[in-house]
């Protein structure tokens, strides 16, 4: 491949003048929704989004700016029924009603968990964070969220499946990216990032 | 405050389209211009210019005397995105960022500055296009999306909706 590269847009600064105070004091801060889930990807994206969008998230007391604000966004499926009544007697119905509720108490010790380790992510950032559940299929539940939030950005992480397997069982990170009414910002895991300087080039 | 090599490196890909347009500005609006003159990240602007041989290969056989034009053609394609780019940065006061042009396909050249780069960010507009075309015409923020070896954003330019 032939490189032939063009004139460069370093200009000099020294030329152009400097920006008022003025100017500066129009920092809108974004406000950026983040998906996240129990897998390592998730959370591994969210610290990767602290850490690179700190610049556009946190607010700044000694510029008397504000923030802006970060959202955890947690999708889980809906409700499954795992026993159905048999026979409808009294106690089938009592047996569902148990583990349903076991089962729901069990999910909110996990997501609260998960929470938690995010929120613990965000702490001492100076980003306002705060956390929304959602209920429902995850990649519709995001596109209707980010929709009625409003928000500036969407963060989700990827799992990093192959073509073979994306096709078959899906995938949030691909559904979003066609269908998010925002911009979206895909976090590569850790393992697939190559900041070394011999990559060999695979495919 | 240390030199620009500690800096993180953001790589936006344009070509001629609107979207395009809208993805750099939007990046621009939102990244860099409140925080001159200390931008969070450094910024390379990447235009892939296509192959003349393969633009016109497609377009059917005997077509040698073609060549030279369509790569006119597309030399001045690539300078009008350039002097795009470089007057939306300017108008922003956007500084110290480097525009390249890469002879090839768009989705490999993308990739392949990333890494050149070592870029935390690739930046990329999408056309919007439906599931038909994206199958047929191929979509380069997809690729990109799965291919690139650093985190992708995707700035789609919101439809008006009627």
């Amino acid at each position: 491949m032939e490189t032939y590269v063009d004139a460069t847009g370093v200009d000099t600064a020294a030329t152009t003048t400097e920006p008022t105070p003025a100017t500066q004091t129009k920092r809108k801060k974004l406000k950026v929704m983040i998906a996240i889930d129990e897998s390592k990807n998730s959370l591994y994206a969210l610290e990767w989004a602290v850490d690179h969008l700190r610049d556009v998230l946190r607010a700044e007391p000694e510029n008397d700016q504000e923030g802006g604000l970060l959202t955890l966004l947690h999708v889980h499926p809906p409700h499954l029924q795992y026993i159905y009544p048999s026979g409808g007697t009294a106690t089938a119905v009592y047996a569902t009603d148990s583990v349903a509720e076991s089962m729901r108490k069990a999910r909110e010790e996990s997501t609260t968990k998960l929470f938690t380790r995010g929120l613990e992510i965000c702490r001492g950032k100076m980003v306002k964070t705060e956390t929304m559940i959602l209920e429902g299929d995850p990649k519709e539940m995001i596109c209707q969220a980010v929709e009625q939030t409003h928000v500036d950005l969407l963060v989700v992480g990827s799992r990093g499946l192959g073509m073979i397997k994306r096709a078959f069982l899906g995938s949030v990170s691909d559904y979003c990216a066609q269908h998010a009414k925002c911009p979206i910002l895909i976090v590569r895991p850790l393992r697939e990032t190559s900041t070394s300087k011999e990559h060999t080039k695979s495919k | 405050m240390a030199t620009g090599e500690e800096k993180p490196v953001m790589v936006v890909g344009v070509d001629e389209s609107e979207q395009s347009t809208y993805a750099l500005e939007w990046t621009l609006d939102r990244f860099f211009a409140p925080y001159a003159p200390n931008f969070p990240f450094k910024l390379f602007i990447v235009h892939a210019k296509p192959n003349a041989v393969s633009a016109v290969g497609l377009a059917g056989p005997g077509t040698a005397e073609v060549v030279p034009y369509v790569d006119a053609d597309l030399k001045h394609t690539a300078a009008r995105v350039v002097d795009k780019a470089k007057a939306l940065c300017q108008s922003k006061s956007v500084h110290g960022t480097v525009i390249e042009v890469f002879e090839g396909d768009a989705r490999n050249i993308l990739c392949e500055v990333v890494d050149k780069h070592h870029a935390s960010l690739l930046v990329v507009g999408s056309h919007g296009y439906g599931a038909i075309k994206r199958a047929v015409l191929g979509s380069v923020s997809d690729y990109c999306a799965h291919h690139a070896h650093c985190s992708v954003m995707i700035v789609k330019k919101p439809k008006i909706k009627v």
